[in-house]
């Protein structure tokens, strides 16, 4: 029962996060509940039971994925006048709209038909760092090594990147 | 109590989309993909505690490293746009047009 409540609270806190990210003008303020979504979500991987992932979406994307984004907002020193006018916004938006929701409904039409479990927290270690260690380097061992590559290839892509000095001037 | 969490998890991730498709600002578009990715990994966690193995939690952490990748190099390329355009619209952002 418990549970249930809190459930709720944050699944009704993470869409409203996601609502303003959608329709607040400034980015900063889009940032700002983008960051309201991410910690939601973490109370619901709580109450999934994933004791791991609810650290790491913690420390990983409301920790350094957003504050990396809320500083380079600051960084680039937005204006009113640097954003672009949306005047048509709401024509896309109905457009965007009546795609969108058949395609939700559909899905949650067969989300429906899944023999539905309880998700009373259980113990027994699930979730934790040794279980999902096991796991990540007996079974998924190559897919790891493949991502810390594609980590090295993008640190490497952005300091070329952002580093690049314009000489055909 | 499992079907509530993906339908959180569908409803998150057409807001997503919404996101996407109707503004113009690079850094909500950028913020409404990872949104999706947000989305995507609350339905790996939810089948995760469904079957109770941990094979989703496994490809969550897959999809935390690639969002960590794709922030950096997606950061990146608005910084160098802006410092050539001097705007933040998608609109002027069309350099691959042919």
């Amino acid at each position: 029962m418990f549970a249930e409540i809190l459930f709720f609270g944050f699944a009704a806190l993470s869409v409203l996060g996601a609502l303003g990210l959608v329709f607040f003008r400034h980015p900063m303020n889009g940032a700002m509940s983008l960051v309201v979504t991410m910690i939601s979500l973490a109370g619901l991987y709580a109450l999934l039971s994933a004791k791991l992932i609810f650290a790491l979406q913690l420390i990983v994307y409301a920790g350094a994925i957003m504050s990396l984004i809320l500083f380079i907002i600051m960084f680039l020193n937005i204006a009113e006048s640097d954003l672009p006018e949306e005047a048509r916004h709401w024509i896309y938006l109905a457009g965007g709209v009546v795609i969108i929701l058949p395609i939700g409904s559909f899905l949650i039409k067969i989300v429906k038909s899944i023999p539905g479990g309880e998700t009373t927290i259980i113990g027994n270690g699930f979730g934790g760092v040794k279980e999902v260690g096991l796991v990540l380097f007996q079974d998924w061992l190559l897919p790891f090594e493949i991502v810390s590559i594609l980590l090295l290839v993008a640190l490497i892509g952005a300091v070329v990147l952002a580093g690049k000095r314009r000489t055909d001037k | 109590m499992i079907q509530d969490y993906l339908i959180l998890s569908i409803i998150l991730f057409c807001l997503g989309i919404l996101g996407v498709i109707t503004r113009r600002n690079v850094f909500t578009v950028f913020m409404s993909i990872e949104l999706m990715l947000n989305a995507a990994n609350l339905a790996f966690i939810t089948f995760s505690r469904l079957h109770e193995s941990m094979d989703g939690h496994v490809l969550a952490l897959m999809v935390m490293a690639v969002a960590a990748a794709e922030a950096a190099l997606a950061l990146a390329v608005v910084i160098l746009l802006h410092k050539h355009k001097g705007k933040l619209d998608t609109n002027v952002f069309s350099l691959l047009k042919g």
